[in-house]
């Protein structure tokens, strides 16, 4: 009661125009706040830790880059890597990440504020997400209202298909690309709208700041000239379009090739040729259209056609040129399984054996965006009902997104802004038509609407249909929390699992391997790993490697694929080629952890197939003759004889894993292992974890002569 | 003009106070022939990882004046692996040892333990005499299979090191095992189960020495820490905070061969040379205790709040084997008025050296900081035992402006027996307990009067295009 009155109290003396402040400032910084609380959930349920594979090779660069600073961070040339070729770690990465949380945390040494490098890369992502909930918002607001703004910034903040990617210690680049992306974009539309170089050059730096952060960035340069071709066609182009674009073109490439690893692209590589012609055709269009004001129409006909003719004659035949002689790099296979979901699968293995290169699923859609999915339509018939210069950028935005998010989950993240951006778009256009209904007020302008208000049960239906709206956004919050908690919170170094009372079981094997391997091996060991692992060996073992998560040399990883598919005499040979010392596989078959070496074993074969020294591994041979991939005695010989297999399973025929079951019972393919009795004549084991998961061995010397 | 004259002083003082301390530090003593022992009864415990030696010493005085002191000695080839020694008399006082030299005798080491109540003229002393020796216990074979025991060689005096005529000596060996493989014999010697008896042997004559080998199983944990860098840092606010940060090695029999995980999870007495886990006690007040490495949590540990103390058992990510190293950080707070005393502005903490990490530790090298709050001055440091003091340095974390005095130290060769308090004694004028608050007040203070200003005053330069549109 008293609090009721102190408020109404209060709040009178507050103008409107204040209160709405106020109430905006609130929600605006509440919707903050939840987009950085909720991606907290593995740092309370584990610890303040970096998650996943890239996650640490950014870590680990981020370290240096603290340490060394920025000019050796440039020059680094990584030996830890890539044995015995290294890596240009300067050149061949998109620093932006790295720059970012060194620079926060220079920032914050200087003011004495003592966090560690670790906590400042476990939380950036957390941290930037709520940066974006405040970019979405103003992007929004320039879209349509600052009601839809709070919706959508409110929608972004817990959106499960952006926190699959930015929860605390998934410290990869999309973390902050994702706002950098949102950034140019308000920016870009501002420029849109006002069309000044002001806004136009702040658009070109939040441009560069993406650059500088992701390798997305290239459907950002596709997508903002396709918005000026679409205003062009529509008969929208105008002065404040072609100042935006030139500006946003001239700067913004400028900026771009001074990240080494973009380099000349922006002006080579056919990815970014859209953006090229797009600059091109402005010329053009704004030079016709001042021509047209001085020219007689008949003077002007015949110039055109005549320019056009010529034009469009030197651009093809410069462009076939230069294609040819390879000027402009052909397509790269990442960008061209965009284009056609099945390319990557049929011709380049190393891209489809990473899930997350794998096209989208339907259910995948409603797990990583719920209601959205539905509020999406609505939003892009309001879009499309009230057509402005910014609504066709949205509206270009969302339905080319859709179908990058269709063929790889991974664009899903592209997708989840805009999904959030139109529907709440939707949701407040909706809820503004409705709640309008419901009040009391409407009454009074009963003289105008009276022709309006012909329906019956109006405020009923009204209330009704807010009731319902309510309902779908309280269950789109449960279903985010849900997900967040269940699916995008697990740190993956660090595993956990129920025990049959009830209490919580870690499985702490692969820190475990780690650890080990970096206090117990000699600093120079070279370690062979499936690609997967590379990345944690650097950072966490500091041990190098053989190959790692930056898959930039195929032959490499194929011999790796070879030693690993081979018998033991032949991968031995292999092993002394490489010079590797240690071993490492990941082993689920004694806990039933799914995703171990086994499992990708079929990668390995056909990478390892896939080049000129591995062709005598065939992935037919891996099989069983009626075409099964089995473990057990009926399996093919060349897979229970191949050093994978007796790597996985040397002494594994002794364990008893399951009650009931024979000893040697593998529990993540479900059946007893049919090679169990076998020794190890070139590797000896050097550790095992407690759970299995990972097991290292040593590769021996050669024996001695006469022996 | 004034001020050079008192520098001038204030050097020349120092230079007689350097002179004083070198002259002390150099004592020359010389062995009295006044002195024997009467009967020297000698345990040395190597079934640890150390040599523990404890002396009952009876001496006698066979001069004409009463003996203020004495000398001990510590033979050529252990003087350098002494961590402790210690002496007491019969009521279990300690004896103040000073380290001293004797001319002719270069390569021994002596201590001269100075009594309280002089020995008279024919009248005799008992006196304990407590030696701690590391790195003295060699694997011998140097590296075993994971199945295989680790045997250990010890090589020691037979007879009780002294300067003095020794009449009756006895000793016993304990190496709480039956499997001792071989030892030397001289006659009369016994072996129980668990130990060597040797003696008595008479009269002994200054000095002597008779190499002492045995050679038997010792699979007790053979841990030395290789660095501990113990970080205090105070707080005024009531909260103590401790973190140690551990680098440990197993210097037993190196793990020879593969490591077989079926093996040692098949079979508890797979491994008996390795260690599993340790018993770490911290102070009873600890809160907030972490485990971790550079990689994280390390999860592997149970905490057992007990009366006097809190115990943690310890388990690294993984067994330490023969040669394997492991790292790991260690914190915990503790409440600051256990430790802190104040008087005024005055303060004193009395705080241990280095604290328990697990039992019959070896530490090669310690290196303790004591962080203050800021605004400290007249820092006085006591210690028990010698030290090499490292240079202060200043400390920068929240909230702070000319840094928090650091004072560190840093010691070799620490057993157990060195767990001691040190005293420091400050000054920190009281009304800088508010410094902190007023700076975050301050600091908003001054960020909203500028959103206020921001807010409330117009900067734009050009006033008249707003008229236009409106």
């Amino acid at each position: 009661m008293t609090a009721e009155v102190q408020t109404k109290m209060r709040l009178p003396q507050l103008s409107s125009d204040k209160q709405l402040t106020f109430i905006k400032l609130a929600v605006l910084s509440m919707a903050a706040i939840l987009s950085f609380a909720t991606r907290l959930f593995s740092v309370l349920r584990f610890e303040s830790v970096i998650h996943e594979f890239d996650p640490y090779f950014n870590y680990r660069t981020t370290r240096y880059l603290t340490e060394e600073g920025f000019y050796n961070f440039h020059n680094w040339f990584d030996d830890r890597a890539w044995y015995p070729l290294g890596r240009i770690i300067g050149g061949t990465i998109y620093p932006g990440l790295m720059v970012t949380s060194a620079t926060l945390y220079n920032v914050m040494q200087f003011l004495n504020i003592t966090i560690d490098i670790r906590n400042v890369c476990v939380f950036l992502a957390p941290f930037f997400s709520s940066l974006t909930t405040i970019v979405t918002y103003l992007l929004t607001k320039e879209l349509k209202d600052e009601g839809a703004g709070l919706v959508a910034a409110c929608m972004i903040a817990i959106v499960p298909g952006y926190i699959s990617r930015s929860v605390a210690g998934s410290y990869d680049n999309e973390g902050i690309a994702i706002f950098c992306m949102l950034l140019t974009y308000y920016f870009w539309i501002k420029a849109v709208n006002t069309g000044t170089i002001l806004w136009a050059t702040m658009t070109a730096l939040a441009y560069f700041y993406m650059v500088s952060s992701w390798g997305g960035y290239v459907f950002l340069i596709n997508l903002i000239p396709l918005h000026v071709l679409a205003l062009m066609l529509l008969g929208r182009f105008s002065a404040r379009v072609y100042v935006a674009y030139s500006t946003l073109y001239c700067v913004g490439t400028i900026l771009s090739m001074q990240i080494s690893f973009v380099g000349f692209q922006p002006v080579q590589s056919s990815e970014h040729m859209l953006a090229l012609g797009t600059f091109g055709l402005c010329q053009l269009y704004a030079f016709t259209q001042y021509l047209r004001q001085h020219l007689s129409p008949a003077n002007f006909e015949l110039l055109f056609k005549a320019l056009l003719t010529t034009l469009l004659a030197t651009l093809g035949t410069a462009a076939a040129v230069l294609t040819v002689t390879g000027k402009i790099s052909p397509w790269t296979g990442r960008f061209y399984s965009l284009l056609d979901p099945s390319y990557a699968k049929n011709h380049i293995p190393i891209i489809a054996s990473v899930s997350e290169h794998q096209p989208t699923s339907w259910s995948s859609f409603y797990f990583d965006l719920q209601v959205l999915v539905f509020l999406f339509p609505a939003g892009l018939y309001f879009c499309f009902s009230k057509l402005t210069d910014a609504n066709i950028f949205i509206i270009l935005y969302g339905v080319l997104s859709i179908y990058f998010a269709g063929v790889m989950v991974r664009l899903m993240l592209v997708l989840a802004p805009v999904m959030c951006i139109v529907s709440g778009v939707a949701a407040s256009s909706l809820l503004s038509l409705h709640v309008k209904d419901i009040e009391p007020k409407v009454e009074k302008h009963e003289k105008k609407k009276k022709h309006e208000n012909n329906m019956v049960f109006r405020s009923e239906v009204g209330a009704l249909f807010v009731m319902v709206l309510g309902c779908l956004l309280v269950s789109y919050v449960f279903h985010c929390t849900w997900v967040t908690s269940e699916a995008y919170s697990s740190p993956s170094i660090v595993l956990s699992a129920r025990a049959h009372d009830g209490a919580r079981i870690i499985f702490d094997d692969f820190r475990e391997a780690y650890t080990w391997l970096k206090m117990n091996t000699p600093e120079d060991s070279k370690v062979m790993s499936w690609w997967d692992y590379g990345y944690q060996i650097t950072a966490m073992a500091n041990r190098t490697v053989i190959v790692d998560n930056n898959t930039w040399n195929n032959t490499h990883i194929s011999r790796v694929g070879q030693a690993m598919a081979s018998t033991e005499d032949r991968a031995y040979e292999i092993m002394r080629e490489l010079d590797v010392d240690y071993v490492l596989v990941i082993f689920g078959g004694l806990v039933g952890y799914s995703s171990d070496d086994i499992n990708k074993f079929l990668w390995m074969v056909r990478i390892g197939g896939s080049t000129e020294r591995g062709a005598h591994i065939r992935e037919a041979d891996y099989y069983t003759p009626s075409g099964e991939f089995r473990v057990d005695a009926d399996g093919s010989s060349t897979l229970l004889n191949c050093l994978m297999y007796k790597m996985s399973y040397y002494k594994f025929g002794l364990v008893y894993t399951e009650g009931g079951r024979p000893p040697g019972y593998d529990r993540v393919r479900g059946a007893e292992i049919g090679n169990k009795d076998f020794n190890l004549d070139v590797l000896e084991e050097a550790y095992t974890t407690e759970h299995w998961l990972v097991r290292i061995y040593k590769v021996k010397p050669l024996p001695n002569r006469g022996m | 003009m004034v001020l050079p004259a008192m520098a001038k002083i204030r050097l020349s003082f120092i230079f007689y106070l350097y002179i004083i301390v070198k002259c002390e530090s150099i004592n020359v003593d010389t062995i009295s022939s006044d002195i024997r022992f009467k009967n020297v009864d000698r345990t040395i415990d190597i079934s640890s990882q150390l040599v523990k030696i404890t002396s009952r010493i009876t001496l006698e005085n066979i001069g004409g004046t009463p003996a203020k002191n004495f000398l001990l000695a510590v033979e050529d080839h252990a003087k350098n692996s002494v961590a402790f020694f210690g002496a007491k008399d019969s009521n279990n006082k300690e004896i103040r040892l000073v380290e001293t030299t004797v001319k002719g005798y270069d390569y021994v080491r002596f201590w001269r333990a100075e009594l309280k109540e002089p020995v008279n003229a024919g009248a005799s002393a008992t006196i304990t005499v407590e030696s701690v020796f590391t790195k003295t216990l060699q694997p011998y074979p140097t590296a075993i299979t994971q199945q295989e025991d680790q045997l250990i060689k010890y090589v020691g005096n037979l007879f009780s090191y002294s300067p003095y005529y020794v009449v009756s000596q006895k000793t016993n060996v304990v190496v709480n095992t039956k499997n001792v493989e071989s030892f030397t014999k001289v006659k009369p010697f016994s072996q129980q189960d668990g130990s060597i008896q040797y003696g008595a042997y008479a009269n002994t004559k200054p000095f002597s020495e008779k190499e002492l080998v045995i050679h038997y199983k010792n699979n007790s944990p053979f841990l030395t820490v290789t660095r501990v860098e113990r970080l205090i840092e105070v707080s005024h606010w009531g909260n103590i905070a401790v973190e140690e940060v551990i680098e440990i090695e197993h210097t037993g029999a190196k793990l020879k061969g593969p490591f077989s995980r079926y093996d040692y999870q098949q079979d508890h007495h797979s491994g008996p040379a390795s260690v599993r886990s340790y018993k770490t006690l911290l102070p009873a007040s600890a809160s907030d205790v972490y485990y971790r490495d550079t990689n994280g949590n390390i999860s592997t540990s149970n905490m057992k709040v007990k009366k006097d103390s809190v115990e943690l058992d310890l388990r690294p990510r993984y067994p330490l084997f023969g040669g394997w190293r492991t790292h790991y950080t260690l914190g915990y707070n503790v409440p600051s008025y256990e430790y802190l005393y104040q008087s005024g502005n005055e303060y004193l903490l009395k705080m241990r050296v280095i604290d328990h990490i697990y039992d019959d530790m070896q530490v090669d090298e310690l290196v303790t900081k004591i962080i203050l709050p800021e605004g400290s001055t007249n820092i006085k440091l006591n210690l028990p035992y010698a030290v090499t003091r490292l240079p202060d340095s200043l400390h920068y974390t929240y909230l702070d402006t000319k840094g928090r005095p650091v004072i560190s130290f840093l010691k070799k060769n620490i057993v157990e027996n060195h767990i001691q308090d040190f005293q420091l004694r400050y000054t920190f004028p009281r009304l800088l307990m508010l410094q902190e608050p007023l700076l975050v007040v301050g600091f908003l203070y001054a960020l909203f009067l500028c959103v206020i200003i921001y807010v409330r005053l117009d900067f734009s330069i050009h006033k008249a295009d707003h008229h236009h549109k409106d």
